[in-house]
C-alpha cells in the first residue's frame, strides 16, 4: 500500500486501472512527453459524401471491434437517444467488451444496464451516476469505474493515457462532409465543448444529426477534417431534455440566506473591482449567489470582465447589460444560452481542454476570479467529496469542481450544514474529490468559514464587518451536536471506482458496498 | 389491531407507526428512510429510550419512516405516537 | 430595550421551520399551536415543541409561544407544556376581556412556582381580533404586569367589522391607532399584524412604513423572505443615526463629568430622548463602545 499527500491508502496497482501513480500535490506533477494523436487519414476527391445510411452501417464502417475504447459527449443531457442507440446497434453486432468512455452519463442512460449486465459495455471510464452509479457500488461490474474532471479527462486522451478508438458525436446540426454545429435544430444543445478533444484525438469519428443541412453549414464548431462517418437519424433526442427553458433563481429562503453570506464575502474580497470574472453553478444556491452578486455589480457599477462555465440564461442576461465583456461557453444549460452563443460573437464556445486542461499553455480556468461550488461532504482540512452520497454509493461525476477549484483565486463551497439529519460537514470525507488546499471557503447558514490558509480572506472578511464568520471547529462540533454519531459505511475491500486528480494521479478510491 | 402514528414524512420529520406486537416479541423497532443506512443505531437508541421513559412494558412494534429527522424530532413523534397508543394526551 | 421588529411565525408541527426559523434572524419567533396546527394534532405539536425549546437554540431570537385561545379547552396544556421549558412569552388569540389575562396571570404563576420560575417572567402579547377586544385595548394592556404587547389582527378584524381587506387598507387604520395609543398610554409594545402577500416585497415596504410611522415597532411575519424589508423599514438613516450617536456622547459626557444636564448643539436634551437616541442606535446595530470610539 502507499500513502498519497491526502494520507489516503492506495494498492500499488488496480486491476482494470493499472499502476497507482499517487497525488502528491495541486500542482505537483508536471508533464515531459509530447501530445498523442489520432489515426492519420487521407481523403481525396472521390469521396464528397460521408453519409451512411444508419447506425449499423456507420458501426461496420469505423471497424469497430470488441474490446476497443469508444467516447460520448454529454450535451444533450437527459434528453440524449445516442448512447443507448449505439450500444444496443452494437449488442445486435455482437460487438462486447466495449470501453464506455463518456464525458458524464444520466439518467437516461440506465438503459445501458442491460448491457453491463451482458458483458457489452465491460469498463466505464467515466463518472457513473444514478441507478448506474448504484449497481457500480453494489459490484455490479468487474472493473473500477475511472474518474476524471472536465480537464482531467482531456489531459488523459492528449498525453496518450486513453487513446479512443471510436468517437461517437451527437450533433445537432451537419453537413454530408462532416462539418458540425450545436445550434441550427429543434435539439439544439449550444456549446459542442466537450466533444472537441474526442473529435481531434480519435482514430475514427462518427457524427449523429437530425438536421443534415447543405454544405457547408454556418457556425462550424467541429470542422470536416476530423469528422469520418457521417448518420442521419430521425431525432437524435428530446429538447426537453436537452436545454431546460429559463433557468430561474430559487425562492427557498434557506438557500438565499446562504447565498447572500457568499456573496457578502465574494463583495469583500480584493477580487470584486472592474474585470472580476466568476463562474457559478446552473441553479440552487450557487445561481443566487450570481443574482446577489450582480445586484452589488450594479450598485458599485462594477464591469466584469468574463463568465465561465456552464452558461444560462442568466449570465447571458449579464453580457447584454454590459457586466459582463464575453461570455467563454463549454456547456449551455438553457435555451438563452443556446440563441445567444448562435448569435452574439463575444459568446465564445471553448472546448474542454481550452476550458480546463492543466497540460496545455493555460487553461480558461486560470484566469477566473471566483468560482461558486457545491460539495456533499466537506472536512476539518476543507477536502470535498462531490462524488460519493452518505450511504457510500459512487452516484456522482467530478465535474470541472477539481479545475476551477485549483484555477480560481476565490473558491467558495455553498451548502446546507445538514441535508435532513445528515451532515456535510465531517471530520474526513468519505472520498476525496478535491484536496483543501485548493478550497477557500464554505458557506453555510451558520456563515461563512475560512480555510486558515487564507489569511488575507480572513482580514477582509472581519474588516467588511457584515460577513458572518464561524470557525471550522465550532462547524463540526454544531454538525455533531445537531446529528449525533454515525455508523460507519461497511464496504468490502474490492475497488469499484478510482478517483483521479486533473494530472492523473490518484486521489483515493472508492470501495464496494456490503449489501 | 391497535395502531396509532404521529408525525409525517415532510422534509426533516418522521412518521413513527405504533402497533400491536406480538405477545412475548417485546419492543420490535423497524427503521426506513433516509436517515436509516447512517443513523439508524442512533435512532433505535432514542425510541427504546423513549418506550423506557413512558414505562410501557408491552409488546409493540415501532415503525419510523424517517425523511431526515434530528434525534429531539424522533424522540418527539415516538412519544406523541406511544401516547396516542396507550389512549391519552400529553 | 429589546428589538421587535420582526416575529416570525413557526407552524407548530412543522420541524424543518421549527429548527431553522431562527437562523433568518428575526428580533422574535413564534412557535404556533393555534391556527397552523389541526385540531387533531395539538397533541402531537406541543411535544414536538417541548423538544425543540429543551434544545434552546434560538440564537438571540425573543421566543413565545401562540396558545389556543381562552375559550378553548387547549390553553391550559399548552402552557403546561411549555412554560417550564423555556419561553420568553406566550401570544393569546382573540383577547377580549381583562379578567382573562388575570386568569391567565394566575395560571401562569403556578406553574412558574411549580417549575422553579421566576414569578413573572413569562410575559403575554395579547392578539385583539375582535372589535371588543380594540375597544378595551387599553383595560386589556393594563391588566397585569406581564403584558408586553398588544396587536392589532388582520383578517379575524375585518370579519368583526363587517367589512373586508381592501388595498388600501382603510378598514384597519381606525383599529390600528386605537392599538397604537393604547399601547403607549399602557406604556406597552404596538406590534403591527402579518403581511400576508408573500411575493407582494413593495405592498410589504409601504404598509410596514406607514404603521411604523402610526407608531407601531414592528410586524408579524409568515415568511422569511419578509424580514430583510421590514428590518429595512426599521433601521435609521445615517441622518438620524448621526444625531443619535451625538446626543449618546453628550449623555455620556455629561455623566463622565457628573453634570445633570445634558446639552446637544447648545440645546437641552431631555432623557427620554436620550433614551430614545440609544434606542435609535440599537436599531442600527452600533454598540455604545463605536459611539465614544
Amino acid at each position: 500500500m502507499i500513502t498519497n499527500a491526502l494520507g489516503r491508502k492506495l494498492p500499488e496497482e488496480i486491476p482494470g486501472y493499472g499502476k497507482v501513480r499517487p497525488y502528491e500535490g495541486w500542482n505537483a506533477r508536471k508533464p515531459e512527453e509530447h501530445r498523442d494523436g489520432p489515426r492519420i487519414r487521407a481523403t481525396f476527391n472521390d469521396r464528397t459524401d460521408k453519409v451512411v445510411p444508419d447506425i449499423k452501417a456507420a458501426i461496420k464502417a469505423s471497424g469497430l471491434q470488441s474490446g476497443m475504447v469508444i467516447s460520448f459527449h454529454h450535451h444533450l443531457r437527459n434528453g440524449d437517444f445516442v448512447v443507448n442507440a449505439v450500444l444496443d446497434a452494437c449488442a445486435e453486432m455482437g460487438i462486447r467488451d466495449l470501453i464506455l468512455f463518456p464525458t458524464a452519463l444520466f439518467g437516461v442512460h440506465k438503459h445501458l444496464i442491460q448491457h453491463i449486465k451482458s458483458g457489452v459495455i465491460t469498463k466505464i471510464w467515466g463518472s457513473v451516476n444514478g441507478p448506474i452509479g448504484q449497481l457500480v457500488s453494489e459490484g455490479g461490474m468487474e472493473y473500477p469505474a475511472i474518474l476524471r474532471s472536465h480537464g482531467g479527462r482531456p489531459r488523459a486522451v492528449t498525453s496518450g493515457d486513453v487513446h479512443i478508438d471510436v468517437a461517437f458525436i451527437a450533433s445537432p446540426t451537419a453537413d454530408r462532409y462532416g462539418n458540425l454545429s450545436g445550434v441550427g435544430s429543434r435539439s439544439s444543445c449550444g456549446s459542442l465543448g466537450y466533444a472537441h478533444t474526442d473529435a481531434l484525438y480519435a482514430d475514427v469519428v462518427v457524427a449523429l444529426t437530425d438536421n443534415l443541412q447543405p454544405y457547408p453549414i454556418a457556425s462550424i464548431a467541429i470542422p470536416q477534417i476530423h469528422v469520418d462517418i457521417v448518420v442521419p437519424l430521425e431525432s437524435i433526442g428530446d429538447p426537453k431534455g436537452i436545454v431546460s427553458g429559463t433557468t430561474q433563481v430559487t425562492r427557498d429562503p434557506l438557500r438565499l440566506l446562504i447565498a447572500n453570506h457568499a456573496a457578502k464575502l465574494i463583495e469583500a474580497s480584493p477580487y470584486f473591482k472592474d474585470g472580476i470574472s466568476f463562474q457559478t453553478g446552473a441553479g440552487g444556491i450557487s445561481l443566487a449567489v450570481a443574482k446577489f452578486v450582480r445586484d452589488a455589480m450594479r450598485e458599485r457599477k462594477i464591469k466584469g470582465s468574463f463568465g465561465l462555465g456552464g452558461i444560462t440564461g442568466f449570465f447571458v442576461d449579464m453580457l447584454k447589460e454590459g457586466l459582463f465583456e464575453r461570455l467563454m461557453d463549454v456547456q449551455s444549460f438553457d435555451l438563452d444560452a443556446v440563441r445567444s452563443i448562435a448569435e452574439n460573437p463575444n459568446h465564445i464556445e471553448i472546448s474542454a481542454d481550452w476550458y480546463a486542461n492543466p497540460w496545455n499553455a493555460g487553461c480558461a480556468v486560470n484566469m477566473l476570479d471566483v468560482v461558486v461550488l457545491g460539495a456533499t461532504e466537506i472536512d476539518r482540512n476543507f477536502n470535498v467529496n462531490v462524488n460519493t452520497e452518505a450511504t457510500g454509493a459512487l452516484l456522482h461525476g467530478i465535474g470541472g469542481h477539481q479545475d476551477t477549484a485549483s484555477g480560481a483565486k476565490l473558491t467558495v463551497i455553498t451548502q446546507p450544514l445538514l441535508r435532513g439529519r445528515i451532515p456535510c460537514v465531517v471530520d474526513d470525507v468519505y472520498s476525496v474529490t478535491t484536496p483543501g488546499e485548493v478550497v477557500d471557503a464554505l458557506v453555510t447558514e451558520y456563515g461563512v468559514t475560512i480555510n486558515p490558509r487564507r489569511t488575507d480572506l480572513m482580514e477582509v472578511a472581519r474588516e467588511a464587518g457584515n460577513v458572518p464568520l464561524i470557525s471550522m471547529e465550532e462547524l463540526v462540533e454544531k454538525a455533531h451536536n445537531l446529528t449525533g454519531p454515525m455508523d460507519p459505511v461497511e464496504v468490502e475491500d474490492r475497488i469499484i471506482g478510482v478517483i483521479e486528480w486533473r494530472d492523473g494521479t490518484v486521489l483515493d478510491v472508492v470501495r464496494q458496498l456490503k449489501i | 389491531m391497535k395502531t396509532t402514528s404521529a408525525g409525517t414524512i415532510e422534509s426533516m420529520d418522521c412518521l413513527v407507526t405504533v402497533t400491536e406486537g406480538a405477545s412475548g416479541n417485546g419492543i420490535a423497532v423497524t427503521i426506513t428512510g433516509s436517515s436509516a443506512t447512517r443513523f439508524g443505531t442512533a435512532m433505535k437508541k432514542t425510541v427504546l429510550a423513549t418506550v423506557k421513559e413512558l414505562q410501557y412494558t408491552g409488546d409493540i412494534s415501532i415503525a419510523v419512516q424517517d425523511n431526515g429527522a434530528l434525534d429531539l424530532v424522533l424522540a418527539a413523534r415516538t412519544k406523541a405516537a406511544i401516547l396516542r397508543f396507550l389512549g391519552g394526551v400529553a | 430595550m429589546r428589538l421587535r421588529r420582526t416575529k416570525l411565525y413557526l407552524p407548530g408541527n412543522n420541524p424543518n421551520m421549527l429548527l431553522r426559523g431562527h437562523l433568518f434572524e428575526p428580533d422574535g419567533v413564534i412557535l404556533d399551536l393555534e391556527d397552523a396546527v389541526a385540531l387533531s394534532e395539538k397533541d402531537t405539536a406541543r411535544i414536538l415543541i417541548q423538544q425543540v425549546l429543551k434544545r434552546g437554540e434560538f440564537g438571540n431570537c425573543e421566543v413565545t409561544v401562540r396558545i389556543n385561545g381562552m375559550d378553548t379547552d387547549l390553553w391550559r396544556k399548552d402552557i403546561e407544556a411549555v412554560v417550564p421549558f423555556g419561553v420568553h412569552g406566550v401570544r393569546v388569540p382573540k383577547v377580549e376581556d381583562p379578567r382573562e389575562m388575570q386568569l391567565l396571570d394566575e395560571a401562569l404563576s403556578e406553574i412558574e412556582d411549580k417549575a422553579g420560575i421566576a414569578q413573572g417572567s413569562t410575559l403575554v402579547f395579547c392578539l385583539l381580533e375582535t372589535a371588543l377586544g380594540i375597544h378595551r385595548a387599553y383595560d386589556i394592556a393594563i391588566s397585569t404586569k406581564r403584558i408586553a404587547a398588544i396587536c392589532p389582527g388582520g383578517e379575524d378584524l375585518t370579519a368583526d367589522l363587517h367589512t373586508s381587506r381592501s388595498d388600501s387598507g382603510v378598514e384597519l387604520v381606525g383599529p390600528r391607532r386605537m392599538v397604537v395609543l393604547a399601547a403607549h398610554a399602557a406604556g406597552v409594545c404596538a406590534l403591527d399584524t402579518v403581511f400576508s402577500r408573500i411575493a407582494d416585497e413593495e405592498g410589504l415596504r409601504k404598509e410596514t412604513e406607514f404603521v411604523k410611522q402610526l407608531g407601531f415597532e414592528g410586524k408579524s411575519v409568515i415568511h422569511p423572505n419578509q424580514i430583510p424589508i421590514i428590518h429595512s423599514v426599521f433601521t435609521p438613516t445615517p441622518k438620524e443615526i448621526d444625531t443619535a450617536k451625538r446626543i449618546v456622547a453628550a449623555a455620556a459626557e455629561a455623566a463622565r463629568r457628573g453634570l445633570g444636564a445634558v446639552q446637544v448643539d447648545g440645546k437641552m436634551v431631555d432623557r427620554p430622548v436620550v433614551k430614545r437616541a440609544a434606542f435609535t442606535l440599537q436599531r442600527a446595530g452600533i454598540t455604545e463602545e463605536e459611539v465614544q470610539g
